[in-house]
């Protein structure tokens, strides 16, 4: 048995015999023309264009309609590339100057393209020049009259296979789906390519830049592809391939049962009501989000709006990203005001590098001693609010004291907002984060003041046992089953519990399976997390019982022996 | 010949979606329409002109138009980068 590895495309499992694509090592000929046949050399290659035009149209029809939108940008790439001055009109001029046929005027081009894509810095656009090769490709064929590399396969004759192939274009990958096959495995390629992302979207189980795969795997011989793993495996006998077809329809199966579980209420087996929410980067994710069935945005980060630029955003382009965020989730949208600093700095670095970013100036600090950058937030975000339920949480807070200033710079930045005659909420709920070991601590204390908190673990956790989780020397000691997390955390569910406000968490353990039911019995009701962790949390909660939990719970965080309480949180799991 | 300097705001920068609605943009004017990114000098109605730009959120670009409709050309693809290429946020 062999096993290669490569790039896995889906979580899939393909198993079946190998069809190996012979590459058609192509001649392409060179000839003088004569000056008179310059017309009609130049017409034949233009002919040519426009047949594969035609061609990739009839793809993309072939492509469902239900397919994500990017996984048809590459007809529309492939489309506009048959129209780049660079193809369309260079070749035809080498026809007109130097005398030579077509088939080599474009190669000659291509050639140069592919070799200037190839010597670029950035690997997604050294990846281009597989776009390049792959259409000009395909112009040469029609050139040449040679039929399409899919159809020299008879029809059927792909059916039930695994197609192996020096390289597959998006196209082909669209014709093969066509043909049933069960999946592929190429040479080349890389997992962000257009063929890859159109694998993904047509769930075929791929390996993709498994260098010599055309020469290892033997036509006709099974393979395993393990989209998961990135792996294929050759030579395998009965009881591997017994193996992974028990795998093939456990994930078939799992994938039904979360797909069942999307329109299914959070509630508990003794009918506790849970709400889970996503966290949100990019306005982009919404999409997400919605489809996962997320109750609210539980966390929406504004980083990403200040990262990579010198200048900060306008209060304009603030809002206008915020509100696209409201207008499309119709539930609430927790908004966090900015939380740079450390590990994610604005371009430019305000800070002179500081030995100590954790502990240093960012979040509500930074946003506390710049009001110039805080304000322009508020105010998006409180106009923001005018179009939809909104909250706002603010990171890292560790004092009363700064809770007052931010309160004051609210109210300051409503009563500009008056003045100028916005529209605003004006209960505006203002909460939160705890992630601060001192905010937790002093829980009751924030619960009196905020109308909601929320506990960010991976600050929390970080701050508690003071491990830079960036650190590999000392990043093995990152535990969110930490004794003092836990009880941090605890302190926080109570203190909300005690002072009736609700208390979220939005940190990974949120969003991790495994401390659901832990958390559960220690009385989180609220779990905001990444979407697509929502399904796997709502199975551990449909099959929670809140009578048994908090016992367990109780007992877990009596325990002081961290591998005792990895087991018992195992235990609990089953419950 | 109009020039004006441009900044590329949108977080994927000029890679593929972006560069495609760009180049469809400029293909729809009669005038010549150039980029130049620190010397180097493309034609906006080539995909793989821009695409070897490699011009990411942040990059400031040099815009050269020149031509019988280069004034709404300017407008109009000043306006696509304002607008980050309709990219959702």
């Amino acid at each position: 048995m062999l096993t290669l590895y490569g790039a896995g495309i889906g979580k899939g499992i393909a198993i079946g015999r190998a069809f190996v694509m012979q590459r058609s090592a192509v001649e392409i000929p060179q000839y003088s023309i004569q000056a008179s046949e310059i017309g009609s050399e130049v017409d034949r290659f233009q002919k040519a264009l426009e047949d594969t035009r035609i061609q990739l149209r009839e793809i993309e029809s072939q492509i469902p309609a239900d397919a994500p939108p990017e996984s048809k940008s590459f007809i529309e790439v492939y489309l506009l590339m048959l129209k780049d001055p660079l193809i369309e009109q260079q070749p035809a001029e080498t026809i007109r100057e130097k005398l030579c046929n077509a088939e080599w005027a474009l190669r000659k081009h291509s050639k140069a393209l592919v070799d200037t894509f190839d010597r670029m810095q950035d690997p997604y656009l050294r990846e281009k020049k597989n776009d390049v090769r792959q259409i000009t490709s395909r112009i040469q064929d029609n050139l040449l009259h040679i039929p399409k590399q899919s159809t020299t396969a008879h029809p059927g004759q792909l059916e039930g296979r695994v197609v192996i192939s020096h390289d597959l274009s998006p196209a082909d990958t669209v014709q093969f789906k066509n043909q049933n096959i069960m999946g592929f495995v190429t040479d080349l390629g890389g997992p962000t390519s257009h063929t890859a992302i159109l694998a993904r979207s047509l769930k075929i189980p791929a390996v993709v830049g498994l260098h010599g795969a055309t020469r290892y795997i033997r036509h006709d011989e099974v393979v395993i592809v393990d989209g998961k793993r990135g792996a294929i495996v050759m030579g395998a006998d009965e009881g591997v391939l017994d193996r992974y077809r028990e795998r093939q329809a456990y994930v078939i199966r799992r994938k039904r049962e979360l797909d069942e579980l999307r329109d299914a209420e959070p509630v508990t087996r003794d009918g506790q009501t849970v709400k889970l929410l996503a966290n949100v980067e990019l306005p982009d994710d919404m999409r997400a989000a919605q489809r996962s069935r997320a109750q609210g945005v539980g966390l929406f980060r504004t980083e990403y709006l200040f990262m990579n630029r010198t200048e900060p955003p306008s209060e304009q382009e603030q809002f206008s990203a915020y509100s696209q965020v409201v207008r499309r989730m119709k539930s609430s949208v927790t908004i966090r005001t900015l939380d740079l600093g450390a590990d994610k700095q604005v371009d430019g670095g305000r800070s002179e590098d500081p030995t100590n970013p954790a502990l240093g100036l960012r979040a509500v600090r930074l946003c506390l001693h710049e009001p110039g950058l805080f304000k322009p937030q508020l105010r998006a975000v409180l106009r923001a609010s005018a179009l939809g339920p909104v909250q706002v949480v603010v990171p890292m807070l560790s004092s009363l004291n700064e809770l007052d200033q931010v309160f004051d710079m609210i109210a300051e930045t409503k009563e500009e907002l008056r003045q100028r005659g916005e529209d605003f909420d004006e209960e505006i709920p203002i909460g939160g984060m705890v992630e601060v070991p001192a905010a937790a601590v002093s829980a009751d204390l924030f619960a009196r003041r905020l109308d909601f908190l929320s506990i960010g673990t991976n600050d929390l956790i970080q701050y508690t046992l003071a491990i830079d989780r960036v650190d590999d020397t000392v990043n093995y000691l990152y535990d969110p089953l930490h004794p003092s997390v836990l009880r941090l955390i605890k302190l926080t569910i109570d203190a909300g519990e005690k002072a009736g406000i609700p208390v979220t968490m939005c940190g990974e353990m949120a969003g991790d399976a495994r401390y659901t039911k832990l958390l559960l019995g220690m009385g989180l009701k609220i779990f905001s997390m990444d979407p697509t962790s929502i399904p796997e949390v709502k199975r551990k909660i449909l099959e929670a019982d809140l009578r048994r939990l908090p016992d367990e719970a109780e007992k877990i965080m009596a325990c002081g022996d961290g591998n005792a309480i990895r087991d018992m949180v195992v235990a609990m799991e089953k419950l | 010949m109009i020039e004006q300097h441009i900044e590329v705001i949108n977080k994927l920068g000029l890679h593929a979606r972006a560069a495609a609605r760009l180049v469809k943009e400029a293909s729809s004017f009669e005038s010549e329409i150039m980029l130049c990114r620190e010397g180097q000098e493309v034609n906006a109605k080539s995909i793989m002109g821009i695409m070897m730009l490699a011009a990411s959120q942040g990059t400031r670009l040099q815009l050269k138009v020149n031509g019988v409709d280069e004034k709404t050309a300017v407008d109009s693809i000043v306006r696509l980068f304002l607008s980050r290429f309709g990219e959702d946020e």
